[in-house]
């Protein structure tokens, strides 16, 4: 009985991670918002900035849309609510934060960083 | 009988294939087999396009310090006057079409939302709409393509050759494996769209949609990733 007791709230979860997926308009609402951040972009690099000042706003875009797609379209931000065990997302968490920092190092070596 | 537990003697009379279709049953970690696989795959392209990008970005200041200081040798295939304008930039700023890659990547923005709406209907059993987003997604995918054969023409007549420089290596490998994940997501939607004009892509068969969307989306993901690092940042 423990089995099927399992078994039944994994299908539960499977219906409810459906209904907890963006409505339609919603993701409407984060196209948009990836297009006004591609404009701002896009005109930020022709508004004659340099070094840090250029760089840094067009990376913390870029960061933005990244999290934008992962987040809405690809569902990590409804999947990571329902998935059990808070190892598994420390384990994702502390492997991104590592390569994140093993990329800052590598670039800094190479002099590659704008500040 | 609990209510769960009625619920559980209902789901196991069911057959084990309804289940199946979503990927498998969940497991304790909370996410299907299939997605979690899908994601440890995800995860491998992120070093990939990582080593990729990075390659790029230590080839081009290694270029543009070779250029600055007038090294024939890498800008040999390259008319003088592109030469005199690298050096008048101090970058590599003047190779790029910026509104033409705008609109590019505009277009491939678009299609991840197509995807997410052919999810949307094929979950719902919305037939025709799932059609129509299917569709409209490899279409977009394929306006992208078509885009990139034209840049890459048009750098190639410039003189950025594969084998001219490391800096044109770097760049060709990194947008070329991007375009080829491109059209690998383009063959999936298409096999998707041939399920569904056989009336077999339905519902039970959302996961499958959803994976080759994760798929997709990832791949532009990383495009938002190389518009801006490679054609922006000068």
């Amino acid at each position: 009985m423990a089995e099927s007791i399992v078994t039944t709230e994994a299908v539960h979860g499977e219906h409810d991670d459906h209904a907890h997926h963006p409505t339609e308009r919603q993701y409407w609402v984060v196209f948009v918002a990836l297009a006004v951040l591609t404009a701002i972009e896009v005109a930020w690099s022709y508004a004659g900035l340099e070094g840090a000042a250029l760089v840094v706003p067009l990376l913390a875009m870029m960061a933005v849309k990244f999290l934008l797609v992962a987040g809405a379209f690809m569902h990590l931000y409804f999947d990571l609510k329902i998935i059990n065990g808070r190892i598994f997302t420390w384990a994702f968490g502390f492997s991104l934060l590592l390569a994140v920092i093993v990329y800052l190092v590598v670039f800094a070596a190479f002099d590659l960083l704008p500040f | 009988m609990t209510a769960v537990a009625e619920h559980a003697d209902t789901h196991d009379s069911e057959p084990h294939g309804q289940h199946d279709d979503h990927g498998g049953h969940r497991t304790s970690l909370g996410l299907s087999n299939m997605k979690l696989a899908m994601w440890l795959f995800l995860g491998s392209e992120c070093l990939l396009f990582g080593a990729l990008i990075s390659t790029y970005l230590l080839s081009k200041a290694n270029f543009i310090t070779e250029v600055m200081a007038g090294n024939p040798n890498v800008t040999s295939t390259m008319p003088a006057e592109l030469m005199e304008e690298f050096q008048a930039a101090g970058s590599v700023e003047p190779f790029w079409d910026i509104p033409f890659t705008s609109a590019s990547s505009f277009i491939l923005l678009m299609s991840s939302l197509t995807m997410v709406l052919a999810h949307k209907a094929v979950s719902e059993d919305d037939d025709l709409q799932t059609k129509v987003w299917l569709a409209a997604t490899a279409l977009l995918g394929s306006t992208f393509i078509a885009g990139q054969v034209y840049e890459f023409t048009a750098f190639f007549r410039e003189g950025l050759t594969y084998d001219g420089n490391l800096f044109g290596s770097a760049f060709y490998t990194l947008t070329g494996f991007h375009g080829v994940h491109v059209s690998g997501g383009i063959l999936m939607l298409l096999s998707l769209l041939f399920v569904a004009f056989r009336g077999k892509l339905n519902s039970s068969r959302a996961e499958t949609v959803e994976l080759v969307g994760l798929y997709w989306h990832f791949v532009d993901i990383v495009w938002v990733l190389i518009f801006t690092i490679v054609y922006l940042i000068p």
